[in-house]
C-alpha cells in the first residue's frame, strides 16, 4: 500500500516537472508545446529504447511474420505525436488518450495527443491529412469526417487518409422524456413511431450540434420510419440537450446512451431503442430498435489514420500497436467505466466501413435536408 | 443532511496526506497555470487527468479541484499586474486590480484578491454542501428561454462597466456583438462573412486570443509608446508588503463585496452553460451600484477586485452542484471533472446522492480543502508575484509578448489565431487611445454566442412565438432585473457625471 502511494506520488511529481518543463519551455525559447515534447523525448530515450530493443526479437516474429521488411525498420525512435481533432475532455480526447497510453506500451515511446480544435473538427482533420508521412505523426478520425464534403464545409473525405483501425463505436437512441411518454401512453418504440405519425412535426428531438452525429441520427430515424420530426440542434454538446429533455422543454434525445445515463438511472428519461445490433452490456434492460421491429442502426465512430505516403512497413508497425492496444486490459478497463463500446475493425475492415458508412450518412443527411 | 456523514467525510478527507499533498501540488499548478494568459485552468486539469488515472477517487479530485481553484486565482495575478487577464474569469479584476497596481498597491491588490478568491470559494462550497439539491432542481427548470433571458441580464451591466461615457461603451458592446456574428451559424451551420476555405474563422473570431489581444497586447503596443516617448516611468516597489492577508480594515469594506460576489458566483456558476466570465462582470455590475461611490470604481479600489475576484471562485462551489445532481457540467472544467468521475465508475446525476452519498460529502470537503490550498499557495506567492512590477519594462514588455502569443497559438495549435490577437492589440490600443472601454466588448464576445444560440432554439422550439417566454417566472424575473439595471446605471452614470462636474468647478 505504501509503495503504492509512494509511486502514486511519484508518478505527480513526474507530471509537475513536465508541467513545469512546458511552461519554462514557453517562456525561454517560444517553441510551443510540439517542439518541448520532442527536444524532451531524447532525455527519456536511452531506457525506453533498450526496452524496446529487448522486447523486439521476442515480439516481432509471430507479430509481422507478414511484413518482414517491418523488421528492418527503426521505428519509432522519438516520441509520437498523435492529433486529436476534438477538444480536451470530451468523448474523443478521453478515449484517444487511453488508447495512445496502450499503444505507447506497445512502441515504447511517448504519444503525445495533440488538441487541434475548431470548425467543426475540419481544423484536426485537416492536420492529421497534411501531416508529414514519417509515421511521427498520426490522428484519430471522428465520423464527422464523413459529413464535411457533404455540407460543403471541406473537401476532407476519409480517402485522404490510411485508416489504421477502428477503435470504437457508440450506438444513437430514441429516448424519450418519461412524464410526456406517460401523458401520451408512449410505452415503446412502436407507439413512439405511432404517436410521431398522428402528429407530424410536432415531436421536438434534441441532438448536439448542427450536421453531427446525434443531429443526422435523427434524420436517419426519419428517413427508415417515414416519421416527421423536428430536430433541434444544440451546439454547446449532448449534455445540454438531455438536460432539456430531461426538463420537459423538448420531447427527447438521439444521444448515446452514456450520456443519457444518469437521466435514465434517475427515471427522467426513458430510452426506447438503441440503434445497435446488440444491446448495451451496461444497459441490458434497453432494447434494440430491431427488436422492437424497425431495423435501424447508426452510430458514431472513432478510429486512428496516418497521413497518406507512410513508409508500409511503419504502418504496419503502427498497425501491430493498435491490435495490441486494443487488448490492453488498462484501456479496456477505462472503455467500460467511461461506457465506451470498443468495436475493433483492422486496417482492411476499416477502410471498407469509411467507405460503406460515406455513402450512408450522405443518405440521412439527405432526409434533414443538409 | 447527515451531518455524522458530513463530519467523518470530512475526516477522512482532510486526515489524509495523500490527498492534502495532491490538492497542494494542484494548488500550485492551477495558480501558476492561471497566471498565464492562454494557459487556462481547463488545460491544466485535461493534461493531469492522465496521472490520476492510477490514483484514488478522492486524492485524484482533489489534485484536479486544487488546479480549478488555483486556476481562478492566478488568473487575477496577471490581471492585476499586467493588464492581462490569465483567464477569462479574472478579466473584470483588472477593472479595478490594474489601476490599484498602477498606483503602487500590486501587492494590496493581490492580496485582497487571494482573499476575496478563498471566502467566494467557501461561500461556494458552503451553499454546495447545503443547498445542493435546492439549487439542483433550480439549475433544471433552465431552458433555452431562461438562458437567453439570463444572458440579456448579462449584457445589462455594460453600462456599469462603461466607464465615462454610455456612448462609447455601448458603440465598444455592439462592436463585440458584431464579432460574434462571424463565422458559422450556430444553429445551421451556416457560413457569415467568411468562406469555407477562411477555416481559421469558422468557429469565429477565438474568444481567448481575441482576449489576450484587447488587453495583453495592447498594453504593451501601448508601453512601447511610452517608452519611445520617454513617458514611461519605472515603477519602484515601494510598498512593504507587512501581511500577506488585508488588514482588518481593508475587510471591513470589502465584506459586503465579498459576500454578493460569492453569493452571485455560486448562482451563475451553478447554471449549466454560464461560468465565471459572466459571473464576474454581473458582480462586478451589481456592486457598483449598490455602492454609494459608483464613481470610484475604475480608478483602483479593493472593492472592485473584492466583487470580481469572489465572484470567480463562487463559481467552482456552484458549478459542481449540477456536475453532482444533475451530471450537466456548469463549465469546461466540471465537462472534464465529469469525465474524471465517470472513470472511476461514479456517474454524476440525480441517482449520485442516492446511491454515493458519502462520495458526494467528500467531494464537497476536497472542494472546502482546495479553497484552502489556494489560499496557502497565494500567502506563499504575493510577495514574489508583487515583485514582478518592478521588472524593468524594456525587459517585461517583450517577456509579456512572446508568453502572450504563445497563449493565443495554444489555445487550438492555430497560427492564425496569433494574427487575430495581434490584430486585437492593435484595436485594443486605438480604442485605449480614444478612451473606448474594452470591457464592454468582451462582455458581448461572452454573452453574443449565448444569446444567439438560446433565442433560435427557444423560437425553434416555440415555433416562432416569442410572446411564449412571459410564461416563464424565471425568465420574467431576469428580464426584470434587466430593466431595472439599465434604469439604476444610467441614473447612477449620471449622478457621477453631475459630480464630477461640481468637483471640476469648485476646483477652478
Amino acid at each position: 500500500m505504501k509503495a503504492k502511494s509512494a509511486k502514486k506520488l511519484l508518478s505527480v511529481a513526474l507530471a509537475m516537472t513536465m508541467l513545469a518543463g512546458v511552461l519554462s519551455g514557453c517562456g525561454s525559447d517560444g517553441g510551443d508545446a510540439k517542439d518541448d515534447a520532442k527536444t524532451e523525448a531524447p532525455a527519456d530515450e536511452p531506457a525506453d529504447d533498450a526496452a524496446d530493443k529487448a522486447d523486439e526479437p521476442a515480439d516481432e516474429p509471430a507479430d509481422d511474420a507478414a511484413d518482414a521488411p517491418a523488421d528492418d525498420i527503426a521505428y519509432p525512435e522519438k516520441g509520437i505525436s498523435v492529433i486529436c481533432p476534438w477538444g480536451a475532455g470530451g468523448g474523443t480526447d478521453a478515449c484517444l488518450r487511453a488508447f495512445c497510453e496502450a499503444m505507447g506500451k506497445d512502441l515504447g515511446v511517448a504519444l503525445t495527443v495533440d488538441n487541434q480544435t475548431g470548425g467543426g473538427g475540419i481544423l484536426g482533420h485537416q492536420a492529421i491529412a497534411d501531416a508529414e508521412p514519417d509515421g511521427y505523426t498520426i490522428g484519430m478520425i471522428t465520423f464527422e469526417l464523413a459529413t464535411y464534403k457533404k455540407l460543403g464545409t471541406s473537401e476532407l473525405t476519409w480517402e485522404d487518409y490510411d485508416p489504421l483501425c477502428r477503435v470504437n463505436t457508440d450506438a444513437a437512441t430514441v429516448t424519450v422524456n418519461k412524464e410526456w411518454a406517460d401523458a401520451n401512453s408512449i410505452t415503446d418504440l412502436a407507439s413512439y413511431i405511432e404517436y410521431c405519425k398522428a402528429h407530424p412535426g410536432e415531436v421536438q428531438m434534441g441532438g448536439s450540434s448542427n450536421a453531427s452525429v446525434w443531429h443526422i441520427a435523427g434524420g436517419y430515424l426519419m428517413q427508415e420510419t417515414g416519421i416527421d420530426i423536428q430536430m433541434i440542434t444544440y451546439e454547446e454538446g449532448a449534455a445540454t440537450a438531455v438536460q432539456n429533455a430531461a426538463s420537459g422543454f423538448i420531447q427527447g434525445v438521439t444521444v448515446s446512451l452514456a450520456e443519457a445515463r444518469s437521466f435514465i438511472e434517475s427515471g427522467h428519461l426513458v430510452c426506447l431503442g438503441v440503434m445497435d445490433e446488440e444491446r448495451n452490456e451496461s444497459f441490458p434492460d434497453v432494447p434494440t430498435c430491431k427488436e422492437e421491429g424497425y431495423d435501424i442502426t447508426y452510430f458514431t465512430q472513432r478510429g486512428m489514420a496516418i497521413p497518406k505516403d507512410v513508409d508500409p512497413a511503419i504502418k504496419a508497425k503502427l498497425e501491430a500497436a493498435c491490435a495490441k492496444a486494443i487488448e490492453d486490459p488498462d484501456f479496456v478497463e477505462f472503455m467500460k467505466n467511461n461506457g465506451q463500446a470498443i468495436s475493433y475493425l483492422d486496417a482492411a475492415g476499416y477502410t471498407e466501413f469509411l467507405q460503406q458508412s460515406a455513402e450512408d450518412v450522405a443518405n440521412a443527411m439527405d432526409a434533414l435536408g443538409l | 443532511m447527515d451531518f455524522g456523514l458530513l463530519l467523518e467525510s470530512y475526516g477522512a478527507v482532510w486526515g489524509s496526506l495523500q490527498v492534502i499533498l495532491m490538492t497542494l501540488l494542484g494548488a500550485c499548478g492551477g495558480v501558476l497555470l492561471g497566471a498565464i494568459p492562454g494557459m487556462t485552468a481547463t488545460m491544466g486539469v485535461a493534461l493531469l487527468i492522465p496521472f490520476s488515472f492510477g490514483m484514488d477517487l478522492i486524492p485524484s479530485i482533489g489534485l484536479l479541484l486544487g488546479i480549478y481553484c488555483g486556476g481562478m486565482y492566478g488568473g487575477s495575478i496577471s490581471a492585476i499586474l499586467i493588464h492581462a487577464p490569465g483567464t477569462p474569469a479574472a478579466a473584470a479584476t483588472l477593472l479595478d486590480g490594474y489601476p490599484m497596481c498602477q498606483k503602487g498597491q500590486a501587492g494590496k491588490a493581490l492580496s485582497v484578491a487571494m482573499f476575496s478568491s478563498f471566502c467566494g470559494g467557501v461561500i461556494g462550497a458552503l451553499v454546495m454542501t447545503f443547498l445542493s439539491p435546492f439549487i439542483a432542481n433550480m439549475a433544471m427548470s433552465f431552458g433555452p428561454g431562461e438562458m437567453f433571458m439570463l444572458a440579456i441580464f448579462g449584457l445589462s451591466v455594460i453600462i456599469a462597466i462603461s466607464g465615462k461615457s454610455i456612448t462609447k461603451g455601448l458603440i465598444s458592446a455592439f462592436l463585440g456583438m458584431a464579432l460574434c456574428t462571424v463565422g458559422l451559424d450556430p444553429t445551421n451551420g451556416i457560413p457569415r462573412f467568411i468562406t469555407y476555405k477562411q477555416t481559421g474563422l469558422l468557429d469565429g473570431f477565438q474568444f481567448i486570443p481575441t482576449l489576450i489581444g484587447l488587453f495583453a497586447v495592447a498594453e504593451v503596443i501601448a508601453g512601447v509608446e511610452r517608452i519611445i516617448s520617454g513617458e514611461e516611468k519605472q515603477e519602484k516597489s515601494n510598498e512593504k508588503i507587512k501581511n500577506v492577508l488585508p488588514d482588518l480594515a481593508t475587510i471591513k469594506k470589502i465584506w459586503p463585496n465579498i459576500l454578493s460576489g460569492g453569493l452571485i458566483g455560486t448562482f451563475i456558476g451553478a447554471i449549466p452553460g454560464a461560468g465565471g466570465d459572466i459571473a464576474v462582470f454581473v458582480s462586478y455590475g451589481a456592486s457598483k451600484s449598490a455602492s454609494k461611490h459608483p464613481e470610484l470604481y475604475g480608478t483602483g479600489i479593493p472593492n472592485g477586485v473584492a466583487a470580481t475576484e469572489s465572484a470567480n471562485n463562487g463559481c467552482s462551489g456552484g458549478a459542481m452542484i449540477p456536475l453532482l445532481s444533475l451530471g450537466v457540467p456548469g463549465d469546461s472544467v466540471t465537462a472534464i471533472l465529469l469525465g474524471a468521475f465517470i472513470m472511476k465508475g461514479i456517474t454524476p446525476g440525480p441517482m449520485m446522492y442516492i446511491a454515493e452519498l458519502p462520495t458526494v460529502y467528500r467531494v464537497f470537503a476536497a472542494l472546502m480543502l482546495a479553497n484552502l490550498a489556494m489560499l496557502v499557495v497565494g500567502c506563499c506567492g504575493v510577495r514574489f508575484f508583487a515583485k514582478i512590477v518592478s521588472v524593468e519594462k524594456k525587459m517585461l514588455y517583450p517577456i509579456i509578448l512572446v508568453i502572450s502569443l504563445l497563449g493565443a497559438f495554444s489555445i487550438n495549435k492555430n497560427v492564425f489565431d496569433v494574427g487575430v490577437c495581434v490584430a486585437f492589440g492593435v484595436v485594443g490600443w486605438l480604442m485605449n487611445k480614444y478612451e473606448f472601454p474594452l470591457s464592454p466588448i468582451l462582455l458581448a464576445l461572452i454573452l453574443g454566442p449565448m444569446c444567439e444560440k438560446n433565442f433560435v432554439r427557444f423560437m425553434n422550439i416555440q415555433k416562432g412565438n416569442f410572446a411564449a417566454i412571459f410564461q416563464s417566472p424565471i425568465a420574467d424575473v431576469f428580464m426584470a432585473v434587466a430593466l431595472a439595471v439599465i434604469i439604476f446605471s444610467v441614473y447612477n452614470q449620471r449622478k457621477i457625471n453631475k459630480r464630477e462636474a461640481e468637483a471640476a468647478k469648485s476646483q477652478e
